[in-house]
């Protein structure tokens, strides 16, 4: 008679360490972890929405953990060339239920191990099978777990327009692969994706936000449809594309389709194939990349300012040096004078210092030593800048160009990088790396899986 | 002078009201502080002055009380000093003085609010809980300043329905909430009965944390810049 008071001791869907394990491995170079954009009410049951996101714990590889990075499945039935998990690789298959991806979700969120859940797929079967069952577990857990935090979801290229549309009211964030930054380097090595299958349904998905957005505006509808927007992701240095033509895609995805971020993973070469390159992209690549992205999206840029279409970015220093260095006769700027644009456009300084610049000149002239003790960076800016008519850098430019220089060599982060730019570690040899090594390296050629 | 006072708001503002015209001022609650064979005024608080104070504060700038606030709760041994040099210049010059960002008694004050709410902002990401049989959830844990009630906010919003702890072991105080009502209350030490699960869901995350890793890339400065090790000790994944 007291059978209703029975609880069992374990949790029937806890995943088992060996599938958590293969299906986070296989997961984790995606390079987005980001948690932002999305402001989603808790209205009963667990989680809410972060709007500025929120780092959770950081790996000793210096990357955040904000969400639950997994695969529902690795098994994939598709041959990309660059990828570990192409039919024709031996590695180790798991599959998840939808009920231990939600367990999963859920009790880790509980003990606020994560911000939310980022789900990915390998395709199972076809396109639209996996979807449905990603469609299935987003599902699931916000109508029947009662979660209301984070939900990245990776989109199917070639699934049922129509059961994207139903992810997107579920999760917070879609994204599509970009994979290769032209239609050609598709064709060669991810042969059954095209540049139409993977923006296609990003453009369809721009388009229906936007309609939502306004139905709801009007409301004739309530409830969420992909708050966090898009964001998409390309593998750089696989195939010959400079940065310039990466950096023009770049601006014509932010432009016309409103994604929210691109991000860039450097390519490793492990897969011996005659396709594919035998030299690494350098880590130091990647980063001005972004850098240059930041100048896209922060700093009022346009690509056509910063590099050509066949050129690629400056190593030694980062592109707004570049720009700056190109471009002397818009320097020396006065800081008491020059307005927020023309600060933005100094070396060295980014958007907090250029506010707490004009912040602090309402009150009072700034002279360098206040920029010093309101701590303004001014290893680069200063020779771009005149301080109440003084100015403090480098007489001539090529001793500017040096000191750039080493300025970049002075930081540790980037230090590192630079030995990318030494030709010998450039090509890696088959005997250098170790098993695990390999493994990783493997993985590391595409965020897509 | 060196004015010692009782560590509360209305201790502080008293404290400010005496010292206010000396231009040598040390005011702090940490008799630490104190050197050698110095003899500290006595702060005795006024409530009826420390209030008039603030109101007279609050005529200059509206937004004060929540900088004294912070600067209250840092956890840095002169931030008492410097809150009262921060208001003492806003109550010279009469008006808000938060972007006069040239000044020392503005630019140190700022340094330290901002300290007390990036604290905040990275334990929304750092604090973790340990789940109870009661299925209450606890977390210990010892920040640099005195926040653990300012946490509550947040994780009451997305948590409701869980009674939760927040134990600030270094102070010796948690903030308490029962799935209703929370409050603050003196903890020394928690005894508590965790979960049957617990213990399996604390080694799905240590195993998710390895998995996630990418060991080729190695940046060990950079988590540490990012996630300081004096925060690792209540994180499962790091101790």
């Amino acid at each position: 008679m007291f059978d209703f008071l029975f609880v069992p001791l374990y949790n029937i869907d806890m995943i088992t360490q060996e599938k958590l394990t293969i299906l986070t491995e296989s997961a984790k170079y995606d390079v987005s972890c980001s948690s932002s954009g999305s402001a989603r009410k808790n209205a009963g049951g667990v989680g809410n929405g972060y709007i500025a996101g929120c780092c959770h714990s950081f790996t000793p590889d210096g990357r955040c953990v904000s969400l639950l990075k997994i695969l529902l499945s690795n098994d994939c039935v598709y041959d990309c060339k660059y990828c570990p998990n192409r039919v024709s690789a031996d590695v180790p298959r798991a599959t998840a239920t939808p009920d231990e991806i939600c367990e999963l979700t859920m009790d880790f969120y509980k003990r606020n191990y994560i911000e939310g859940l980022f789900l990915s797929s390998a395709v199972t079967k076809n396109p639209d099978f996996t979807m449905e069952q990603l469609l299935l577990v987003v599902k699931k857990l916000r109508t029947e777990y009662g979660f209301h935090g984070y939900i990245h979801l990776k989109g199917i290229p070639k699934a049922d327009p129509a059961l994207n549309r139903s992810a997107a009211l579920y999760a917070d964030r879609m994204s599509y692969n970009v994979e290769l930054p032209t239609e050609k380097s598709l064709k060669l090595l991810a042969p059954q994706k095209s540049k139409e299958s993977l923006l296609l349904p990003m453009k369809t998905l721009t388009r229906e936000r936007a309609q939502f957005v306004e139905e709801k505006r009007k409301k004739q509808v309530s409830g969420h449809f992909l708050p966090a927007g898009q964001t998409t992701q390309m593998i750089v240095g696989a195939t010959p594309e400079a940065d310039g033509q990466i950096l023009r895609l770049t601006q014509a995805l932010y432009r016309k389709m409103q994604l929210k971020r691109v991000y860039y993973s450097s390519y490793v070469p492990v897969v011996q194939d005659s396709l594919l390159p035998d030299k690494c992209t350098g880590q130091l690549r990647e980063h001005r990349l972004y850098q240059a992205d930041w100048l896209l999206r922060f700093y009022g840029f346009s690509v056509e300012e910063i590099v050509t279409e066949g050129e690629n970015l400056a190593l030694e220093y980062d592109p707004k040096c570049a720009w700056a260095l190109k471009n002397m006769h818009l320097f020396p700027v006065e800081i008491n004078r020059a307005s927020l644009e023309e600060l933005l456009r100094v070396p060295g300084i980014g958007g907090r210092s250029a506010q707490k610049i004009i912040q602090a000149r309402a009150y009072t002239t700034l002279t360098f030593e206040s920029l010093v003790k309101m701590r303004v960076a001014l290893k680069r800016a200063k020779h771009f800048i005149t301080c109440n008519g003084k100015f403090f850098g480098a007489k001539n430019e090529t001793a500017v160009r040096g000191l750039l220089i080493s300025a970049e060599n002075g930081e540790n982060a980037v230090q590192e990088n630079l030995f990318s730019l030494l030709p010998d570690t450039g090509a890696v040899s088959e005997k250098k790396i170790l098993f695990s090594d390999r493994q990783n390296a493997l993985s590391a050629l595409t965020g897509e899986l | 002078m060196f004015y010692l006072f009782d560590g509360s708001e209305n201790g502080f503002l008293t404290a400010f009201l005496l010292a206010f015209q000396d231009k040598n001022a040390r005011i702090s609650s940490k008799s630490a502080q104190l050197l050698l064979g110095q003899e500290p005024v006595f702060v005795r608080t006024d409530d009826d002055r420390a209030q008039r104070a603030k109101a007279r504060l609050l005529s200059f700038d509206n937004g004060c009380h929540k900088d004294l606030n912070a600067l209250l709760r840092c956890g840095r041994e002169d931030n008492e000093q410097v809150a009262f040099e921060y208001l003492r210049f806003l109550a010279q010059k009469k008006r808000p003085v938060r972007g006069m960002l040239a000044e020392p008694a503005v630019y140190r004050a700022v340094e330290y609010i901002k300290k007390v709410g990036l604290e905040i902002h990275h334990f929304h990401g750092f604090i973790r809980f340990i789940e109870c049989e009661s299925g209450a959830l606890y977390a210990p844990f010892e920040p640099d300043n005195d926040i653990c009630d300012l946490l509550v906010p947040h994780f009451r919003a997305r948590l409701p329905a869980f009674p939760f702890v927040l134990h600030d072991v270094k102070r010796k105080k948690a903030a308490v909430y029962d799935g209703a009502n929370a409050f603050l209350a003196p903890l020394e030490k928690a005894e508590i009965m965790i979960s049957a699960d617990e213990s399996a869901w604390q080694g799905l995350w240590k195993k998710y944390y390895s998995a996630v890793n990418i060991p080729s890339r190695e940046r060990l400065k950079q988590m540490r810049g990012y996630m300081p090790a004096r925060y690792w000790k209540y994180m499962p994944e790091r101790s």
